[in-house]
């Protein structure tokens, strides 16, 4: 028998290894993961089904586990197409920030699952763990820098900005 | 954005209203004629709210929850250890000279009745004929001698019923503690896509809603206690009748009879000024300050400590309020009298986000967007 097998952490979950990857839960830790997994709901849609339309109430974030997703925004010569979201990217964070409208429309363009993070769920989650909290907090401001800069010079915001 | 979109609007849709006031009072028949479970499941929810905070304290210390909970159990435990070591033998030892001094009591209590009366008798003339005095001693005779019997059967049966149903309390309550989150994920899990977020929205509103009010409570009860001991203490120590620790249990058993509104507080006061009557018959005066005193806390009560504490958290009209607590008491008695708020408040996050729901086209249209594609992803696999 492998003995050092008993000093080794078992595998990470597949999901959270996913998750792990999004920019905003980058930094947490895997102590940080595991808390983290209880307030992820997991999420099938089939394609051409709506996750969340454009001007409703946001209450939470998605990460893209399978499939493929497309948003669309309305405009003045109609619908445009901001861009397809893929397994590992995440969409909606705007909500975790409050609940205003939703700036797209998500549609599953295939068959795909997400996680679901739901606001008040987070905020519950940052006050038990401040240091969890203050890493998602940081995380969200990274994302919202980066999509200001981007507009700024002069490019479309990436089609999680929704 | 959307100008479809409009569910403030619904919100003040009378049907919803009236489905509100219909399923609490629902309800309250329901968790009546299942009254032997839902007592200890009702129990177990109030003690999750008031333990709950403890363990999100000790999360923040650093520890998992299932390591908070752990701490928590191991300091029940000891904790109700030293309580049965020390405190609960001087109790029950206590609780058997309280009972052999019942009699005395009773008579004593008999005695400053009769002499009230007596005197009223002495002052008015339709006292006198109507034999007040007299009347009252053959009936609490008549009482003692027939139903007073029956009642103790009956209480002694009541307790025999509801032992066993609040032993449950723990048990169920470490469950809700461990499990809660699960079965919330689970529940959620049968909820289709298109009112996920509403529902998640709605278990978080009535999540916040209950704890309010649990909390509110447990506040209000603390706040009745302090100044009802206090007062009690102050009043009644310069006579001898009441220690420090007897004014503040008495204080606090008045506080709990409280919790059923209108005619708890009202029991409370009669059962302090019985108490300062019994043990002090000649001081009139003592007792009318208990009953200014008893005055003066439920005015604090209605205006400073209900709003600080439980007011805010069910925002009702004080007329339904009323209509509620009355309607309750006559479907459910006790119970009724004790549930209807805290029901009411559920039933109205529930009948407030149905509404948002159900009258929201977009949402009700991609519910329906669902139901068509698994109709054509099946009949695609069949073939037809």
């Amino acid at each position: 028998m492998d003995l050092t097998t008993l000093f080794r952490a078992p595998p990470m979950d597949p999901l959270l290894k996913i998750v792990s990857g999004v920019p905003i839960f980058r930094e947490c830790n895997r102590v940080e993961l595991e808390a983290l997994k209880l307030h992820l709901h997991e999420r099938h849609f089939l394609a051409g089904e709506i996750v969340f339309d454009e001007g409703e109430e946001g209450e939470g974030m998605y990460v893209v586990i399978r499939g493929k997703l497309r948003a669309n925004r309305k405009g003045r010569l109609g619908k445009k197409v901001l861009g397809v979201i893929q397994p590992g990217e995440s969409f909606g964070e705007m909500a975790l920030l409050g609940s205003g409208p939703r700036m797209a429309t998500v549609v599953a363009e295939e068959d795909s699952t997400v996680l679901a993070m739901f606001r008040p769920e987070l905020v519950a989650l940052a006050q038990a763990r401040p240091r969890l909290g203050f890493k998602i907090a940081m995380g969200v401001a990274l994302v919202l820098e980066l999509r200001l800069r981007r507009v700024a010079e002069g490019h479309s915001p990436e089609p999680s900005s929704t | 954005m959307n100008a479809e979109r409009t569910p403030e609007r619904s919100l003040e849709h009378p049907i919803i209203w009236i489905a509100v006031i219909a399923g609490s009072l629902g309800s309250i028949l329901l968790l009546k004629a299942v009254a032997w479970l839902a007592f200890p499941l009702i129990l177990a929810v109030v003690l999750y709210y008031l333990v709950q905070p403890l363990l999100q304290r000790l999360q923040l210390a650093g520890v998992t929850p299932a390591q908070a909970l752990g701490i928590f159990l191991g300091a029940a435990i000891i904790l109700t250890l030293i309580f049965s070591l020390t405190l609960l033998p001087s109790m029950l030892s206590s609780l058997a000279n309280f009972q052999d001094q019942i009699p005395t009591y009773w008579d004593r209590l008999q005695g400053v009745i009769r002499d009230n009366l007596l005197a009223l008798e002495g002052r008015f003339a339709f006292a006198k004929n109507a034999r007040l005095a007299d009347s009252l001693q053959e009936q609490l005779n008549l009482f003692l001698a027939g139903a007073g019997k029956e009642y103790v059967a009956d209480v002694a049966l009541f307790l025999l019923h509801w032992l066993p149903s609040l032993l449950l309390v723990p048990f169920l309550t470490f469950f809700f503690l461990r499990d809660g989150t699960a079965f919330h994920r689970l529940v959620l899990r049968a909820v289709p896509n298109a009112f996920f977020e509403k529902t998640l929205l709605l278990f978080d509103r009535m999540d916040q809603q209950m704890r309010a009010y649990f909390r509110g409570m447990f506040g209000l009860t603390m706040l009745d206690t302090v100044s009802l001991g206090l007062g009690l203490w102050f009043l009644g120590h310069g006579a001898g009748i009441f220690g420090f620790w007897d004014a503040m249990a008495l204080g606090l058993i008045c506080a709990v009879f409280a919790w059923v509104p209108y005619i708890g507080s009202g029991l409370g006061g009669l059962l302090a000024v019985a108490t300062v009557a019994v043990k002090a018959p000649q001081s009139s005066g003592l007792i009318l300050a208990v009953v200014i005193l008893f005055l003066g806390v439920r005015l604090l009560d209605e205006f400073l400590y209900t709003p600080i504490t439980v007011g805010r958290a069910l925002r009702m009209h004080p007329l339904i309020t009323v209509m509620m607590i009355f309607s309750g008491g006559m479907l459910g008695g006790v119970y009724g009298l004790l549930l209807a708020m805290p029901l009411l408040g559920v039933f109205t996050v529930l009948g407030q986000m149905f509404a948002e729901i159900w009258f929201d086209p977009r949402l009700r249209a991609r519910y329906h967007a669902r139901g068509m594609l698994e109709k054509q992803l099946a009949s695609k696999d069949l073939g037809i």
